[in-house]
């Protein structure tokens, strides 16, 4: 009787996993199966490798490339490791060369693990891009890349101006930024000094590292905030450093006294711009990355997008630039009370 | 014959048939040569510390401490090179490095019989917490070409670790099947006391086992920085559970006593061919996490179902 039993539920269990797989395979077919009314005439496989899968931030660039994905007759699989753990990155990468997709798309959570696997994909012909994050130029065609250095460095000075009285802005200033030696941030510094001098009236008294350490952030804040009593603004320009800035200026009752603006995306901040201590967020749009991505991908696998291009056409985006190796995104996007609510991510 | 029928590996050679049978007619492009040498590149580093794990359990013993143990011994590789030491040394130094914390768990285990799952839950913690220490936490890379080759490279088509796991395998089941220190191991797992009187040298087997399962974990450990060319103390995390679920997996029983090198082998195979077809099919990496369970719980159920209809029937012929 118990064997029964037994037996029974294992019959339904295998039923349940062949009910699964019926229903997977149906999907398959019917995304294949539907032509696509775009000019793009052959359905092709892109791979698209965040960081870190169920990251905000990355779940709001997947949705435009799904977005993309849809117009352009492109399978999307976006897929990437839940821990971020490169190596299991590396296995996915290995996997998909061996599923012969047409593209592959990484954000890089460390190049250095993952360049051998790109180098296989490439090796095994298919086309490899970096997007958000870029890898050694040998193992891939082209980077998508979100936004230039001059493009960040002057949209958080303009952001900060602004929150201190627009062309007559005037006051000391001073820079958080990740580790002296993170080489992103100190193109950003370089424009942002570049820009400074639009407004006389600003001055920049230090810069000072937090090395990716939101509390190193906060005391660095503090200890600035001590040492020039003027202190009138912070850039806290890595997505740790922001909110270690912010809430040093919370607690030290400096809100509206002392103004703070980086990078970083909607959701770390939501809390502290609703509460009036940052006044802008600036970021660019992760939903138009992750739509370019895709654009470039099925160009690239067109052969519409060759080494020597300097545009490319993507969709509802326009004509976007190419700069050597680079498909710029450009632009970034001001997150303020009065939008922020419009942004989940 | 019908004995072979009913034991474990038959259970699992079916599954696998069963599984590959599907996999062939869901993605036929699953079950080509090519595809499988591509997806086999990341099994190895599981495969051979799963046969000291085998080992260890089959002396009703456990390590716990083999994931954070992979992680140290390639935090030292790496802290080597990055001191301008070549890595090949490193990887000797690494490999003894692994031998002496898993004598440090032997050491604890069999001198002071504290329980071999409190010694290595504790080293477990750590030894990660030593590789974080020790590296901060950073990812030390950009390792030569000739060092890559160790785990990348191949030899007629077969790649490197291949042979390594090879070796491990081979040596595994000589011992077990043909020497004598096989037979001890069987002893003390099935009744340590009673082995104890008999005779055997209990707490030198057990030095002996966990030494060698911390140099193997060290072999893992030069393979795995080999080739993600990255050390890190988050090297090899969750290893531990997947090795223990293979030895399980593979018919040998948790109590010790029992268990077959076949059996792993054939449990590694299962394992790796399910979390490859659904995580190729289905495409969600996040999938692999719960297969391992599945898996186990299929097999048993299985097993469980071969052995009823056999129990069922005996009466009636009887």
């Amino acid at each position: 009787m118990k064997a029964k039993w037994i037996g029974l539920s294992l019959v339904a269990g295998l039923m349940v996993l062949g009910g699964c797989s019926g229903g997977a395979k149906e999907g398959d077919t019917a995304s294949t199966g539907s032509p696509d009314t775009g000019n793009s005439s052959k359905k092709i496989t892109v791979a698209m490798l965040p960081k870190k899968k169920g990251v905000p931030y990355f779940t709001s660039c997947s949705e435009g490339a799904q977005q993309a994905a849809k117009e352009l007759n492109v399978e999307l699989i976006y897929d990437g490791p839940t821990s971020g753990d490169p190596a299991e990155a590396a296995k996915m990468i290995d996997q998909w060369i061996a599923q012969g997709v047409d593209v592959i798309a990484v954000s890089p959570n460390d190049p250095a693990v993952l360049g051998p696997a790109m180098k296989r994909a490439r090796d095994a012909g298919i086309k490899v891009i970096t997007w958000d994050a870029d890898a050694a130029p040998d193992t891939r065609e082209f980077l998508v890349n979100q936004a230039t250095p001059e493009e960040i460095g002057n949209s958080l000075v303009d952001a900060m101006a602004k929150d201190l009285g627009g062309d007559k802005a005037a006051g000391e200033v001073a820079i958080v930024t990740a580790a002296l030696t993170a080489a992103n941030q100190n193109e950003w510094i370089k424009f942002m000094k570049t820009r400074l001098e639009k407004y006389p009236g600003l001055k920049l008294v230090g810069v000072k590292p937090s090395n990716e350490d939101q509390k190193l952030a906060f005391s660095v804040s503090q200890d600035m905030m001590k040492a020039y009593p003027n202190l009138k603004g912070i850039f806290a320009i890595s997505s740790v450093a922001f909110p270690g800035a912010a809430e040093a200026i919370k607690q030290a009752g400096k809100t509206d006294k002392v103004f703070v603006t980086g990078l970083s995306t909607p959701n770390d901040m939501r809390s502290y711009v609703n509460e009036g201590v940052v006044k802008s967020v600036i970021l660019w749009n992760t939903k138009d990355l992750g739509y370019l991505t895709i654009c470039a991908a099925r160009a690239l696998a067109d052969g519409d997008l060759k080494s020597g291009a300097t545009t490319l056409k993507a969709g509802r985006l326009g004509e976007k630039k190419v700069v050597g190796d680079n498909v710029m995104l450009g632009g970034t996007i001001t997150f303020t009370k009065e939008n922020i609510g419009d942004f989940d991510f | 014959m019908k004995a072979f029928l009913r034991s474990r590996e038959a259970v699992l050679i079916l599954l696998l048939i069963a599984l590959l049978l599907m996999a062939w007619l869901m993605e036929p492009r699953f079950v080509t040569i090519r595809s499988q040498m591509l997806l086999a590149s990341h099994l190895w580093e599981l495969a051979i510390v799963a046969i000291p794990m085998l080992l260890i359990i089959m002396i009703g013993g456990i390590d716990l401490s083999i994931g954070a143990m992979v992680a140290l011994c390639g935090v030292v590789l790496g802290l080597l090179f990055e001191r301008g030491i070549s890595p090949f040394i490193g990887a000797l130094v690494a490999i003894a490095a692994g031998g002496f914390l898993g004598m440090s768990n032997g050491w604890f285990i069999a001198k002071l019989r504290v329980h071999p799952l409190i010694v290595t839950l504790a080293t477990m913690a750590a030894f990660r917490g030593i590789a974080e220490g020790i590296s901060l936490a950073r990812p030390i890379s950009g390792y030569p070409d000739t060092f890559q080759t160790l785990s990348q490279g191949k030899m007629v088509g077969i790649p490197y670790p291949v042979f390594v796991f090879a070796l491990i395998v081979l040596s595994a089941w000589f011992v077990l099947a043909k020497a004598r220190f096989g037979r001890w191991i069987v002893a003390i797992g099935t009744e340590e006391n009673v082995a104890r009187f008999s005779g055997i040298p209990v707490a030198r087997v057990k030095m002996i086992l966990y030494t060698l399962c911390g140099a193997i974990c060290g072999i893992a450990a030069v393979l795995l920085v080999a080739r993600n060319n990255t050390a890190k103390a988050d090297l090899g995390m969750g290893l531990e559970l997947e090795a223990i679920t293979a030895v399980v997996l593979g018919g040998a029983s948790i109590d010790g006593g029992k268990g077959k090198v076949l059996g792993v082998a054939l449990g590694l195979i299962l394992i790796h061919e399910t979390r490859q077809f659904v995580s190729w099919h289905w495409k969600q990496n996040e999938l692999n996490l719960i297969v391992l369970g599945a898996l186990l719980i299929v097999t048993l159920l299985v097993e469980r179902v071969l052995s009823q209809t056999r129990a069922f029937k005996m009466p009636t012929t009887a």
